[in-house]
Order: structure tokens, then C-alpha cells, then sequence
């Protein structure tokens, strides 16, 4: 691997249609590196997440994986570099069961069953439900399913897009001790309307603005009363 | 009201209440319920085939294959083309039935191929644009394919109605002769249909359910966008799953080729489209479940409906009339069909 960062954004713009969604965001990761997307709803944190993995393709813009410049990419070649994704929605194949979800995220190369079972192990509630079908679990119970159809991948750069919107305490628990256990090496890029939470898994933090990274900083020096998060974060 | 309904209505009216009673005693013999199940069996297996395509093609991709009828029918003379090729008057039974499946297999990889062909070159760069643009290009797609045909026809100076009789003259005589099932005689080539439909079933289902491959394409089915973030090459899946369906349809053609109800014809395809239309809709767009169902219930009714016909009802288009009217009756019950959901399509 070479010394470049996991991941870099240099000036992209993203639109949707006419909609000039992402007005030149700029942002560094360093492999391992776990990093925060903060800031309102509707300012682009989702959008950025959709332009690294090339679903709403950069109009210009460079996005780096490892040095790589993968702009321009079919999504499954990115996925397939080891970027993976935990959609804000969950967004689970409702009708195939919780085993053939977590099987459809398991590479080619990779032994399924074992790769399922440590889902399970990360997700023990998930086994008692394997051959049920996704639309039929809970809300929390689709979120294990992302995240754990995420981690059976070979993914070292993970986008997570709100994990615990509309989640109830305890499963939110769950879900953060899952983010907290990801290995070392594995790079995070989360998106998150929690802030003290999102600041406490994270190494660092950038602030998104009207489609800009505004401002960013170490996560650990950094809480709510932070001028810079705060202005950016209140109404 | 149309023609075609005062018809029907007037054909109706001559079947007195009296002849209601003997229509039910008929039905309560054996025989005639064996005939008519066996009857309905192999075109529960020509509909099937040609349906499943249709569905898993508009399952995975959202289009409307306008063109998948024309597929049947290019299967057809493809057919009749390479028996009338591969047979003289010199072959074998044992070889000319050795042939009849070479034929079978190098339609459906040639068809195949161009399904493929025409996702890639002409259906792919309109995925995004509305419906309308893919059922306008499918149409499209129908009116060159049986233009090319009736083209090659004219060329060639071959007559659909007397020429093709020497490529019926190719078939296996183990395929079109009469075999004794249950007491009944059966035409070979409608217990040959069931038993192609139903290995096409149990392939698809096999296919879809127990590989990888499968898995994808179900995966790409429900939400394309998901599925290419986890990997997942769905434009590959498309290709294939257009080819594929494609192959089918053309299958269904090589098999109506020596059915003496269809043969070869130009006709064929809008003739074939519309029954398929009639199995996917009924069952459920996209789903293929549905489609396998639909396919016996349209096929029952299909085989219940001729045997009226012939026995005591006099009018000729009473299997298509019920059979639109299982059609209508499902969609006011049901609008998704019976196993449909609500959105398909993966893109």
C-alpha cells in the first residue's frame, strides 16, 4: 500500500440535474483514519458519500483511493477496490433472506459461510433470523444487517451514513460498539446527526457547508460548544 | 361493444341451461379431464417458457420487451432452417432426433447472442431515460426483426405456407407422433413441451435460488444501486438476463415450429408476445414465481376453453376471450398480479 492517503477529495462538484449539490469539497483520510462528516441536513454529506463511490459520478473533481484516481468508475469497480457502504436507509434486499443478504456482500474469492459467520458472531441476533426475509426484521435488525452485510466485504474504507437514525437506545449502543470494534486498519467515513457521538468514534472531523468543507479538526479537542461545529450545526 | 363481443355474447346465448348439465357430465369423464390437463400441461410449457424470459428481463431491468415475441419467432425459422440443413431424406430416426436437439441448442445460443448483442449495442444507452423511450425502441426492435424476416423469406422465394411444410417434414417422427398417455392419444411434441417447460423451471429456479450468480441478479433486482455498491457488475447481470430470456423465447419458437396448433409464421411473434404479456401480467411483473403459476393457470384455462370449443361451444375465439377475461379479473382483484410487488425494477 503506498504512503498516499486511503482516501482524497480534491475540488469535487456533484450536481443532481441542475442542482449544484457539492461546490468543491476537498477532504483527506488516512488509512485507518476515522473520520466524521457533520453538519446540517440537505448540505451534501450524503452526496459526498455518493461521489466516492461514483453513484452520482463527479462533474469535475478528482476522488483518490490509495492514489488511485477512481472518478469516473463504475460503482461495483470502486466497491470492489474495498470501499464499502451503509446506506442512510439500510436500503436491505427486502425480499431475500438475512443469509442471502449478508451472502451478497461477500467477495467472489472469499469462503461465504465463513465470512457470514463472523457476522453472526458480531450480530448474534441476526443467526436466530437467517432464513427470514429482510423486510421482515426491525428497524434495528436491518441495521445489524447493513452493517454486518458491510463488514463481510473486503472493505478497508467504510462510508457509514447515519447508523442510528431512528433507532432505539439500545440498539444505538449496539451499533457503536460495532463501529468501535472495527479493526485498526479499517478506515471509517461516518456520517452522523449525533455529534457528541460521531466525535467520540472518530480520529477527526470535517464540517460540511452548502456543499464545502468548512472547517475540521482533531475529534478528541473538539465537542458541541466548538464555535467551529456549532455555527454550522445550529439553525 | 365490439364485434368480437356480440360474437362471443351470441355464442354464449347457444349454450342453453340444459347443455350446461351435459357440458358437466362430459367433464366428469376421466378421459376428457386427462385430455384436457395434458393439453393444458404442454401449453402451461410453451407459455412458461416464453414467459419467463419476459419476466425476469422486465424484473431486473424495468423494460418491456416489445421484441420478445419476434425472438419466438425467429426461434421458429431458425428451426425449420437448420433441420431443413442438417435432414435429407438419407437421416436416421436416431440421428434426425440427435439433430432436433443440436438445432434446439444452437438456436438458443445463437438467439442468445443477439439478446445479448441488442442489450449491449441498443437497449443499454436508454436505461435512463423513461419507459416510454424503451418501449418505443422495443417496438422498434419488433418491426426490423420482422421486416429482416419477411426480407430473407422473399429472397429465398420461401412460402410460409407450403415451404415450411418440408421443414416440418425434418421433424423426428418420435417428437410429432402419437403416443398413448393414460389411455389418451397424445401428439410427442405437447408431453415434449411439458417436459421442456418444466425443466426451464426448475433451471431458472435452480439458477436464481442456489447460485451465486443468481443471487446477484435478485440482489440487482431489487435495488440496483445497493447492489453495484456491493460489487455486483449489474450491467453484466442485464446481459445476460436479456440474452438469456432471448434464448428462451427463441426455444419456445424451435418447439411451435413443429407444433401443428402454430408453426412458422411472421405472425408468430405478436400472436406469441401476446399470451406472454397475458402469463407475466397475470402473475406479477418481475416475479417469476408468479409467472410459473400464471403460466398453468393460463394453460388449463387455454386447454378447458379449446375443449368447449370443439365439443360445444361455437366460437373459435372463446380461449382467448376467457382468457383475457382472467386477465381483467385478476387485475381489479389484484393490480400488482398475483405475486407482483408494488415497484420492480432495479435501476
Amino acid at each position: 500500500m503506498s504512503d498516499a492517503p486511503a482516501l482524497a477529495l480534491e475540488d469535487v462538484h456533484t450536481y443532481y440535474g441542475q442542482s449544484h449539490v457539492l461546490q468543491g469539497v476537498s477532504l483527506e483520510v488516512e488509512a485507518g483514519e476515522d473520520v466524521a462528516l457533520l453538519g446540517r441536513n440537505g448540505v451534501g454529506k450524503t452526496t459526498t458519500l455518493r461521489s466516492i463511490l461514483q453513484l452520482t459520478p463527479p462533474r469535475s473533481g478528482t476522488v483518490r483511493l490509495h492514489g488511485e484516481d477512481i472518478t469516473g468508475l463504475p460503482t461495483h469497480e470502486v466497491a470492489r477496490r474495498g470501499v464499502g457502504w451503509v446506506p442512510e436507509e439500510r436500503r436491505m434486499f427486502g425480499h431475500l433472506t438475512v443469509n442471502e443478504n449478508l451472502r451478497a456482500g461477500v467477495p467472489p474469492d472469499a469462503n461465504p459461510d465463513e465470512r457470514i459467520e463472523r457476522a453472526f458472531e458480531r450480530f448474534p441476533d441476526l443467526r436466530e433470523h437467517r432464513q427470514q426475509e429482510a423486510d421482515s426484521l426491525s428497524g434495528g435488525q436491518q441495521q445489524m444487517l447493513a452493517l454486518g452485510r458491510a463488514l463481510v466485504g473486503d472493505n478497508d474504507v467504510l462510508l457509514v451514513d447515519e447508523p442510528t437514525e431512528g433507532l432505539a437506545p439500545l440498539i444505538v449502543e449496539e451499533v457503536v460498539e460495532a463501529l468501535d470494534a472495527l479493526p485498526e486498519d479499517r478506515t471509517l467515513v461516518l456520517v452522523e446527526q449525533n455529534v457528541p457521538m460521531a466525535l467520540e468514534l472518530t480520529d477527526r472531523f470535517y464540517v460540511i457547508d452548502h456543499g464545502e468543507v468548512v472547517a475540521e479538526g482533531d475529534s478528541a479537542s473538539a465537542s458541541l460548544e466548538d464555535d467551529r461545529i456549532r455555527r454550522y450545526l445550529t439553525a | 361493444m365490439t364485434g368480437a363481443l356480440h360474437a362471443a355474447l351470441a355464442a354464449l346465448e347457444a349454450v342453453p341451461l340444459a347443455s350446461i348439465g351435459e357440458i358437466l357430465t362430459d367433464l366428469a369423464d376421466l378421459e376428457t379431464l386427462v385430455g384436457i390437463g395434458l393439453d393444458g400441461l404442454s401449453k402451461f410449457g410453451i407459455y412458461v417458457t416464453i414467459a419467463a424470459g419476459l419476466s425476469l428481463i422486465f424484473g431486473l431491468m424495468g423494460v418491456l420487451n416489445f421484441a420478445h415475441g419476434s425472438l419466438t419467432m425467429l426461434g421458429a425459422y431458425l428451426g425449420g432452417a437448420f433441420m431443413l440443413f442438417f435432414v435429407s431424406s438419407a437421416t436416421g430416426d436416431v440421428v434426425t432426433i440427435v439433430f432436433f436437439f443440436c438445432t434446439m441448442a444452437l438456436v438458443f445460443a445463437i438467439v442468445t447472442g443477439l439478446g445479448a448483442v441488442l442489450e449491449i449495442g441498443v437497449i443499454r444507452p436508454i436505461y435512463d431515460r423513461p419507459p416510454l423511450f424503451q418501449i418505443l425502441l422495443t417496438f422498434g426492435i419488433v418491426l426490423v426483426l420482422d421486416e429482416v424476416v419477411r426480407i430473407v423469406l422473399e429472397l429465398e422465394g420461401i412460402q410460409s405456407s407450403t415451404d415450411w411444410q418440408a421443414a416440418r417434414g425434418t421433424r423426428p417422427d418420435e417428437i410429432l407422433g402419437f403416443h398413448e398417455v393414460f389411455g389418451i392419444s397424445i401428439r410427442a411434441i405437447y408431453q415434449f413441451q411439458t417436459i421442456v417447460g418444466i425443466l426451464v423451471v426448475v433451471a431458472t429456479w435452480w439458477f436464481l435460488t442456489r447460485t451465486r450468480y443468481g443471487l446477484h441478479i435478485r440482489a440487482g433486482s431489487e435495488d440496483g444501486e445497493m447492489a453495484q455498491a456491493l460489487g455486483i457488475d449489474v450491467r453484466r447481470s442485464f446481459t445476460v438476463v436479456f440474452g438469456v430470456g432471448a434464448g428462451l423465447a427463441a426455444l419456445a419458437g424451435v418447439m411451435l415450429m413443429w407444433d401443428p396448433r402454430y408453426g412458422a409464421s411472421v405472425p408468430l411473434g405478436v400472436e406469441t408476445l401476446l399470451i406472454a404479456f397475458v402469463v407475466v401480467i397475470i402473475g406479477g411483473l418481475g416475479s417469476f414465481k408468479g409467472t410459473v403459476v400464471a403460466a398453468a393457470i393460463v394453460g388449463l384455462v387455454d386447454a378447458l376453453m379449446s375443449w368447449l370449443f370443439v365439443n360445444h361451444v361455437d366460437f373459435a375465439g372463446l380461449p382467448e376471450l376467457v382468457m383475457f377475461l382472467v386477465l381483467v379479473l385478476v387485475l381489479v382483484a389484484r393490480p400488482q398480479g398475483l405475486y407482483g410487488v408494488e415497484e420492480v425494477g432495479g435501476h
